[in-house]
């Protein structure tokens, strides 16, 4: 019994934060590990990742218990594989505080939870956000995150590098829309219901600062004659910037092309 | 015993060190069959969860991955302070009013590179090496906001507009004040803690052995005290975005005051690390008043789903709910103290 609790305690622990570990080197060994966080910090999960690994590897060495020990009766002396067969040892002692069922079962289900939350990560393929979460998540308001800079510099006439993140900053907030109308895209995002007309839709992308839990959709209307692709479907467009009427830019496609989810959905 | 050392102990001792070699070798097998299981068990089961709960995972395990190296780091400075740091180092430095002391490890923050989750191990490190509980209460609620990578993204993301990064910075310097000093006068500090951090802290005061040894007993049982917190809370952050729907906090739009408690509920339910949750907040800032900004950015880092889980490891249930009131309520004043001026 005490050998089992023993074991779930280096499973709970270490064994957990090894899974881990090894999911986030095994995503950023195959390129994937943007689907989950901002690839400019990958070399910080990446080492972090190796540090845990070489100390679940040390950990090993550790008897089973060893951790647990208060260590009188030994005499201080380093004896890494002595017999702790005593019955006085002390995490008997300390066990009674978690022997009150009610907390027994709590540490059961929240282990479990853990366990099975873990296991999951480790036996499923990675996957991305769904274009329904985009869309509940979307507040009418575009991220701004870009900063002024972008307008400064989409102003320049330098565009050539915009995602829909940053195109989605510059129809929000320029003052001038007149300077991009004529300006060609092509853009690569997936389809949200536009105003509500068949020949409009919205071009999505979730733009992500940190990790995915920060995630927050930009989208750019799109007219187009051809008729709009199913929600959710992904799509490559080119086109041209016009500007409206009343001052609001939006992009008259000349193609859309349908597509397979691109290996990186996420801008950045 | 250690002084004549007699055959059998020799004997022993080398049995010890191949002992040693084997079980490292064994850690290192259980490790690349992580591997292995890793690169081929997707192949194996196809996606096949519906929508909704693959988004809620795979909001749980960004957190988780993005989390794990801070928690990492976090339990290697807790083995530093408590294995590694001679006694009385860090104490010849710090002042001896109480007051003051708390003012000084409010600002240890800036010198300790660890985001929110990683403080939580540095900070049971911290008491386990003798500091007082409101001591180290005060370190935990200011390091998250007094820190020099949330001062740049804060700064990055609002500039000095509305006083938003100043009213960060004081405020959360003085909200960690106040809960220190508040539980300062609390009769039984101890009675704050956990029975079984409590159990924890005696076990590694006496633990035996080498300083290689001690260490790795610290990152077995600091890893078990935080990992299974974090999944629990980085899956409670997942499953509540994908059930709450936004729109229904966001709807109380510009109003002064509901505006702060639509923020403050908002931060404590999407878990951001405080690093880039000035940038999150951002894009609110259009719609939002400038003081439920800073709410946010106050109440986010220091009691949000994920951290309430991760400091349940240490703290007990009624120490938290005082933690939570204390730091909504001085959110909300700061928040409305903040619209008033802007």
């Amino acid at each position: 019994m005490r050998s089992a609790g023993f074991v779930g305690t280096r499973w709970l622990g270490v064994g957990l934060a090894s899974v881990l570990a090894v999911v986030t080197l095994g995503l950023a060994a195959t390129g994937r590990l943007g689907l989950y966080v901002n690839p400019e910090s990958a070399w910080f999960a990446v080492g972090m990742a190796i540090v845990v690994l070489v100390g679940a590897a040390l950990s090993f060495t550790l008897p089973l218990g060893a951790e647990a020990d208060h260590g009188h009766d030994h005499g201080g002396a380093y004896e890494p594989f002595a017999e702790h067969g005593d019955a006085s040892d002390p995490v008997a002692e300390h066990d009674h505080h978690a022997s009150h069922p009610l907390a027994v079962a709590a540490t059961t289900i929240g282990g479990v939870a853990a366990s099975g939350v873990v296991l999951l990560t480790l036996v499923l393929p990675p996957a991305s956000l769904s274009a329904e979460l985009a869309m509940s998540r979307d507040i009418g308001a575009p991220p701004l995150f870009a900063g002024s800079d972008v307008v400064t510099l989409a102003a320049t006439g330098d565009t050539s590098s915009f995602g829909v993140g940053e195109w989605a900053t510059v129809f929000a907030t320029a003052t001038n829309p007149d300077a991009f109308d004529g300006d060609t895209v092509t853009l690569t995002g997936f389809v949200t219901p536009g105003e509500g007309t068949a020949e409009a839709f919205d071009l999505t992308r979730l733009v992500i600062t940190h990790c995915v839990i920060d995630a927050q959709p930009a989208s750019i209307s799109i007219s187009t004659p051809a008729g709009t692709p199913d929600t959710g479907q992904w799509v490559t467009i080119s086109g041209t910037v016009t500007a409206n009427a009343d001052g609001r830019l939006k992009i008259d496609a000349t193609s859309v092309e349908p597509i397979d989810e691109p290996e990186d959905p996420y801008e950045y | 015993m250690t002084a004549t050392r007699t055959p059998g102990v020799e004997a022993r001792s080398r049995a010890g060190r191949q002992g040693t070699w084997a079980a490292l070798g064994l850690g290192v097998l259980v490790i690349g069959a992580l591997f292995l299981i890793d690169a081929f068990a997707p192949s194996l089961f196809a996606a096949s969860l519906p929508t909704r709960a693959q988004d809620g995972l795979t909001l749980a395990i960004s957190v988780l991955i993005e989390s794990l190296p801070f928690v990492a780091l976090g339990v290697v400075l807790s083995i530093g302070v408590q294995v590694w740091v001679p006694p009385g180092v860090i104490e010849r430095w710090m002042p001896r009013r109480a007051w003051a002391r708390r003012a000084v490890l409010s600002l240890l923050g800036m010198v300790v590179p660890v985001c929110e989750c990683g403080n939580v191990p540095f900070a049971r490190g911290l008491m386990m090496r003798g500091f007082t509980v409101p001591e180290t209460l005060t370190f935990l609620i200011a390091a998250p906001i007094v820190n020099p990578i949330v001062i740049i993204t804060t700064h990055q993301a609002f500039g000095f507009s509305d006083g938003i990064l100043i009213a960060r910075l004081l405020g959360g310097y003085a909200i960690a004040n106040l809960i220190g000093w508040l539980y300062s006068r609390h009769p039984d500090p101890d009675g704050l803690l956990t029975d079984r951090f409590r159990e924890t802290c005696e076990l590694v005061v006496h633990e035996p052995g080498g300083r290689g040894r001690r260490s790795l007993a610290q990152f077995v049982i600091e890893l078990r005290a935080v990992m299974p917190a974090l999944v629990v809370g980085s899956a409670l952050a997942g499953a509540v975005q994908v059930l709450i729907p936004r729109d229904a906090l966001l709807a109380i739009g510009s109003n002064p005051a509901l505006s702060i408690v639509a923020m403050i509920a908002l931060a404590m339910v999407v878990s951001i690390c405080s690093n880039v949750d000035a940038f999150f907040a951002l894009s609110f800032a259009s719609t939002f008043t400038p003081g439920s900004i800073v709410a946010f950015l106050l109440v986010g880092p220091l009691v949000d789903v994920k951290m309430l889980a991760l400091m349940r490891t240490t703290f007990t249930t009624r120490t938290l709910a005082g933690l939570v009131v204390v730091v909504i309520l001085s959110a909300f004043a700061i928040g409305t103290v903040v619209n008033l001026l802007a």
